[in-house]
């Protein structure tokens, strides 16, 4: 038990330590954004990596989450930390009538499936002005005052954010690892691996399809409305677009699909230089994505953290047979 | 136990099933013999729920089954073992056969049935740390038919567990079905390897372009000259 645990309590006080250490505001901003594609990039990982179910239309979860953020603390006065769980539990219940749907068809229809169905979540975005403004979108320009502690928060400073992204990506990490032991986990593997056997066995998987998109969509709405509060912009563009469902596509890709620290491994990677690309050309860290991606499906398919895993048992293994002859 | 009557199955407009009648008793091994494209497996899948059937009804011990999901049909104790194995490959051993023994019904008796699968298949024991992707042949219908057993079955239907293995295997495969049988499942047995499957069948059903054509116990069809001539080619 303490050594599956050393890790988390090892990688929760680096993430802790980081605010300390990290003066200058870009390099926690930076911090921030990958640590919001890391919960991106579990939540689709879900669903994408241990159910083998592609979805591209992700972003309408993340959007729905958003604009239920912003529209609750605007409308009604709900502040964003209640809104961003509250923008998870909506798409969550978007998700499910989405699912009982889109599970009808499988394989490559059901991606296209997603696709349209996220295309169409945009549109209703951008036309039911009454309620979403269109495409001009909602602008927070005060966040609520909050008294932590004995001391009121500073919104304008960006440690606030960086505690609450941490967080979030630290609990889609642990719910992966928390899936994957448990019974959920092994139905979504099976289904994945061969879905008419996992049908002869007695699974229901179209319940398990839908109960894991629910949770997924969970986390991607959650995440959604940390955007909402973090950018305090949201606008169908920003939130809904089909590049933020085609970037958590390449962040579960590339750090390793159906694997638990993939995600981060990704979100590091792609967020990193995806910045600095996208310093020098606007849209050019879509660019750099396409080919990444590339290179890692056609030189590493089992992801980055899938392959330093198998060369770390293989060298564990090396050692212990050396240790034993 | 088993009662099919007036089975149909069309994939699309294309009929497959046209009305196929038979029963199968408690405790009995009843094969489905007939060439490709008879329609054995799509007369189990019919069954199993994995078809939905246009018309006829499916009864196990009275209760129809022809509109239920298969996974209240398994819950009710038929278990289909797919042809081609199925597994689950990049899984152990151990991790197909616990799926197997999920479903509601099944999951207090995991361990027990655990045990009685090792102790019908030894060498799944020995291969459990596994990976079922790399297993031989003959050890992969193994864990099919293990994976099954562990549903604790009133009715286990093999879909062409000798397909495809070694001479030598073909006859510890029909071995093993038998006493499988005798320690009380009932055995719904598709096979195209007619002879052997006669051979240990209590009752057999020849299956000719979706249809019934013969029907016996498994030693008046392979005395049978049709028989003999169409499928053992005598």
């Amino acid at each position: 038990m303490t050594r599956q645990l050393a890790p988390w309590l090892a990688g929760a006080l680096l993430l802790a330590a980081v605010p300390a250490l990290v003066e200058s505001p870009f390099a926690i901003h930076v911090c921030i954004l990958v640590l919001m594609w890391t919960a991106l990039g579990a939540a689709w990982n879900l669903l994408g990596g241990f159910a083998g179910q592609v979805s591209f239309g992700h972003a309408s979860l993340f959007g729905v989450g958003a604009y239920t953020t912003i529209i609750l603390y605007l409308r009604a006065g709900v502040a964003p930390w209640w809104g961003m769980p509250a923008g998870g539990l909506a798409a969550a219940l978007v998700s499910l009538p989405v699912g009982l749907l889109c599970f009808r068809l499988r394989g490559p229809y059901f991606s296209l499936a997603t696709l349209a169905v996220s295309e169409l979540v945009k549109l209703v975005a951008l036309n039911w002005e009454s309620v979403t403004n269109g495409p001009v979108g909602y602008l927070i320009t005060a966040l609520p005052p909050l008294r932590l502690f004995g001391h009121a928060v500073d919104w304008e400073s960006k440690t606030p954010f960086y505690v609450v992204a941490a967080a979030l990506a630290l609990a889609a990490l642990a719910a992966t690892a928390l899936l994957r032991r448990a019974r959920l986990g092994a139905y979504l593997v099976a289904i994945r691996e061969d879905e008419e056997a996992a049908e002869a066995v007695g699974i229901d998987t179209v319940r398990a399809k839908v109960l894991t998109l629910a949770l997924s969509a969970f986390v991607a709405g959650t995440a959604g409305g940390f955007y909402a509060f973090y950018f305090r912009y949201v606008d169908p563009d920003a939130v809904l677009g089909l590049s933020l469902s085609m970037e958590m596509v390449f962040i579960a890709v590339v750090g390793g699909l159906g694997t638990v620290g993939g995600p981060l491994v990704g979100a590091v990677f792609l967020t990193t230089v995806g910045e600095a690309v996208r310093e020098r050309f606007p849209s050019g860290h879509l660019v750099f994505y396409g080919l990444f991606m590339m290179l890692v499906i056609r030189f590493l398919p089992e992801g980055i953290w899938g392959r330093a895993r198998r060369l770390a048992t293989g060298l564990q293994e090396r050692a212990l047979r050396h240790g034993a002859a | 136990m088993l009662r099919v009557e007036g089975l149909q199955v069309s994939y699309g407009r294309i009929a497959a099933l046209w009305g196929v009648s038979f029963d199968v008793g408690r405790g009995e091994l009843v094969a489905l013999v007939g060439a490709n494209g008879a329609g054995k497996t799509t007369t189990l899948k019919a069954i199993s729920g994995l078809l939905r059937a246009s018309a006829g009804s499916v009864r196990l011990e009275g209760e129809p089954l022809e509109r239920r999901s298969t996974v209240e049909i398994v819950e009710r104790g038929v278990v289909h073992v797919p042809e081609g194995r199925k597994l689950f490959p990049e899984m152990t051993v151990l991790d197909n056969l616990l799926l197997g023994g999920f479903s509601r019904a099944a999951r207090p008796h995991q361990r027990a049935r655990l045990e009685e699968v090792f102790a019908v298949f030894p060498r799944l024991r020995e291969r459990r740390r596994q990976l079922a992707g790399t297993l031989s042949g003959g050890e992969q219908q193994m864990v099919a038919i293990g994976r099954g057993l562990m549903a604790g079955p009133k009715l286990l239907m093999l879909d062409e567990p000798s397909l495809g293995l070694a001479p030598v295997m073909v006859e510890e495969m029909f071995r093993v079905i038998g006493e499988i049988n005798r320690a009380g499942v009932t055995v719904l047995l598709v096979e195209q390897n007619t002879e052997h499957a006669l051979a240990i069948a209590h009752r057999a059903f020849v299956l000719e372009s979706g249809r019934v054509a013969l029907a016996g116990t498994g030693a008046e069809l392979l005395a049978n000259e049709q028989v003999r001539q169409a499928y053992l080619g005598i």
